[in-house]
């Protein structure tokens, strides 16, 4: 049988990432650019007039002091969401890490939030949160005699979205969690032990440090779970509201697209979501391994 | 020979397969944003229409919200595949006049199918007046309702208030309430006395009820567009302090925004009085005599010393998408002069709590002792009837009426979180409505 020389063929490589181009074109490509074109176009509803208006959509959004509450807003959010998700995610995930009898049972039910859809989730937490028939108010007030306007209060609801977001996705952070803590040797803690360390040390000296590669890519991971898919919490739990107050970048995008019907203005703010991402990609890229302890 | 037969029957099968696909109806489809019970209803009144036409086959389709239906149908018209039918929310009224995609609905009837023994003042009023714009309707009433205010007529006695005296006025709504109010020994509100969800369309209500326009241009029923709103002014303004006011001393429960927080406030006693729409009449009366109360219905109140303007009719219309043949279009009005008839319009009325839009039924529902058996679906329709016949209950008309509701919204939020006065929220609302009429009306100059 003869030696397939493929240096020969010139055509070879780019016939090999052919199928993967023309996915990525037809689904990614196309529609950002697309997105790009329509931006640049006011277009009214049903597509009967398509004026073009240059860079005016995005004028239009910068100078709009809600759209940059908005950002700022969203800032905020994902910040919040993502160290707290975080941490609440390695705490938990060190527990379910023992050698309990039935863990397997706990580490189930600290996944399941991460396999329900975002809208089974907040309306969960409408439930929970209702001020007429909830369980946290019921509790609130036996316990310390406070009823809290979850919903209704603008502070208020912005917390109760970043608990719903973080409750989501803590299942998905632990199973991260989970598999680097075990892919720490045992040795590493034994000679840790050996020297005399306790186990906050052991924690802050050994686990931290050693999970940093699997937590930098959960807070890249988080960020963009964040930004696109705290989208049905917020939908089903807020609306954006109270007085804007949950009204983050995606929602407002949504509302502009489906429910203000200016697709123009929408197309914009996802070119700015595009390269807000492009950039946290790119730090990812690289900044991903200084300061990130590989063993 | 038995052989022979059963290849008979296969070959007579075959030619009948092929005799009826030659012979198939014409397919109609029709979206609606009808869910749960009320799409039942809808699903039997199809299923009626299509035994009793044979020609012509209506597929009904639930699209999700009203907001949804309105988003998929642009999706279709773009796409190329857009209903026949569909079902749009009366606040889409000028987004779908300005779409170049419907035909009127008279248009329809008049000049396609040629029907004349269509009656077309067979609609109350009050209904066609809100669809009728350029002198024609343009759009097929179908579920329709006004807001009224239900109070629970067994707390009135309790507290010492006449059951058959509601509150009038916005002064007597608050001393209503005040009395109506329980607290328990902590000073924690055991009981509202009036609860009302954030929902824009409650706003819109009340300034029609002081006989007040919502945007310039008579409701931008007028000369041109509707380009400035008035919701700086004095009947949205006193309407939103008054929410304030209440609020703010506790005998106002805020259930946040949209219908159920409030609904199930008051359905499950928490608030004794509260303002919801006129499709909720019979689940409401059958909620109280289920718990034991009875149920009492009013006009909405307003501000002492204000002529009483009326409501605005609310709900949804049917609309025809033009791009289809004529035989098809032929058969959508069918579809839709069948369900402005009598039996269909009674159905839909005793069944679903929306209004029936035809005279027919409603003198059929007085015949049949209906309206003295349910005294509450009377004082739905009376306020309706008796509203004042001017563009202020006639309803705006506004392109990016889904929009304006938001901001309205937003800035009942903004005052009953503290953050602004009404007025200095509604100037801002004002302001950002104009903003949003002019950008819309720069597409159409």
């Amino acid at each position: 049988m003869k030696e397939q020389d493929y240096d020969s063929h010139f055509s070879v490589p780019y016939l090999l990432i052919l199928p993967s181009m023309i996915i990525l074109t037809l689904f990614l490509y196309w529609p950002t650019i697309q997105s790009v074109i329509l931006s640049l176009y006011r277009t009214a509803p049903f597509g009967s007039r398509r004026i073009y208006s240059g860079f005016d959509n995005y004028i239009n959004l910068f100078t709009d002091p809600v759209y940059r509450a908005s950002l700022v807003r969203s800032a905020v959010f994902v910040l919040i969401t993502i160290f707290g998700g975080l941490a609440v995610s390695l705490v938990l995930s060190v527990l379910v890490n023992q050698k309990l009898k039935g863990i397997k049972i706990y580490r189930t039910i600290f996944f399941i939030p991460y396999a329900i859809s975002p809208t089974v989730a907040g309306s969960l937490w409408v439930f929970l949160l209702n001020p007429v028939a909830g369980h946290i108010n019921y509790f609130l007030d036996l316990l310390f005699n406070v009823q809290v306007p979850w919903l209704t209060n603008g502070f208020f609801a912005f917390i109760a979205i970043i608990i719903a977001t973080i409750w989501k996705n803590m299942g998905f952070n632990i199973i991260f969690f989970l598999a680097g803590l075990q892919s720490i040797p045992d040795s590493v803690y034994e000679s840790a032990r050996i020297d005399g360390a306790n186990a906050f040390q052991i924690f802050r000296k050994i686990t931290v440090p050693l999970l940093s590669p699997t937590t930098f890519y959960l807070i890249i991971m988080n960020i963009i779970f964040t930004i696109f898919q705290s989208f049905g919490i917020v939908d089903i739990m807020t609306q954006g509201g109270p007085a804007d107050a949950t009204n983050i970048v995606i929602y407002k995008l949504y509302r502009d697209m489906f429910v203000n019907f200016r697709p123009g203005l929408a197309a914009a703010q996802s070119v700015i979501l595009l390269i807000l991402v492009l950039i946290v990609t790119f730090f990812h890229f690289k900044y991903g391994s200084r300061g990130v302890h590989y063993q | 020979m038995r052989k022979f037969s059963v290849l008979m029957v296969v070959v007579l099968a075959f030619i009948l397969t092929f005799s009826a696909a030659a012979q198939e109806p014409v397919t109609i489809e029709f979206w609606h944003a009808m869910g749960g019970y009320n799409g039942e209803i809808v699903n039997t009144i199809v299923d009626r229409f299509n035994e009793s036409h044979d020609d012509i086959q209506v597929e009904a389709q639930n699209t999700g919200s009203y907001n949804d239906t309105l988003t998929k149908t642009q999706a279709a018209v773009q796409s190329g595949s857009a209903p026949h039918i569909v079902q749009i929310y009366e606040i889409g009224t000028q987004v779908m006049l300005d779409s170049g995609i419907i035909i009127p609905v008279e248009e329809l009837g008049r000049e396609v199918a040629q029907d004349d023994s269509f009656d077309w003042g067979k609609f109350l009023i009050p209904v066609s007046n809100y669809y009728n714009v350029n002198g024609q309707l343009n759009s097929m009433p179908f579920n329709s309702s006004t807001p009224i205010l239900y109070y629970n007529k067994d707390a009135f006695e309790e507290a010492g208030l006449d059951p058959n005296q509601p509150p009038q006025t916005f002064e007597e709504l608050k001393e209503y309430a005040r009395k109506l109010t329980i607290r328990n020994e902590d000073g924690d509100v055991e009981r509202y006395g009036f609860t009302l969800g954030i929902v824009g369309w409650f706003v819109e209500q009340m300034t029609a009820n002081q006989d007040a326009l919502l945007v310039n241009n008579n409701n931008g029923r007028g000369e041109g567009r509707a380009t400035e709103s008035y919701l700086d002014q004095e009947p949205v303004v006193r309407f939103i302090e008054l929410w304030q006011e209440m609020v703010d001393e506790g005998i106002m429960l805020n259930p946040g925004r949209g219908w159920d927080g409030a609904k199930q406030a008051f359905l499950s006693g928490r608030a004794a009085m509260m303002i919801e729409s006129t499709a909720q009449v019979t689940n409401f009366t059958n909620n109280a005599e289920n718990d034991g109360y009875e149920l009492g219905t009013a006009f909405l109140p307003r501000p002492e010393g204000v002529d009483r303007g009326g409501v605005i009719i609310g709900g949804a219309s049917l609309w025809a998408v033009r791009d289809h043949p004529e035989e098809e279009l032929k058969a959508a009005w069918e579809f839709l002069s069948f369900l402005s008839e009598m039996e269909q319009q009674v159905y839909w009325f005793e069944n679903t709590g929306y209004f029936p839009v035809t005279k027919a039924a409603v003198e059929h529902e007085m015949n049949g002792q209906f309206f003295a058996q349910n005294p509450n679906h009377l004082t739905a329709f009376l306020q309706l009837l008796l509203s004042k016949r001017a563009p202020s209950t006639q309803g705006a008309l506004i392109g990016t009426f889904p929009e304006v509701r938001q901001i309205v919204e937003e800035a009942v939020e903004k005052t009953l979180q503290g953050d602004m006065t009404p007025q200095e929220a509604m100037d801002e609302a004002a302001s950002r409505v104009d903003r949003s009429l002019e950008q819309y009306n720069s597409l159409f100059e």
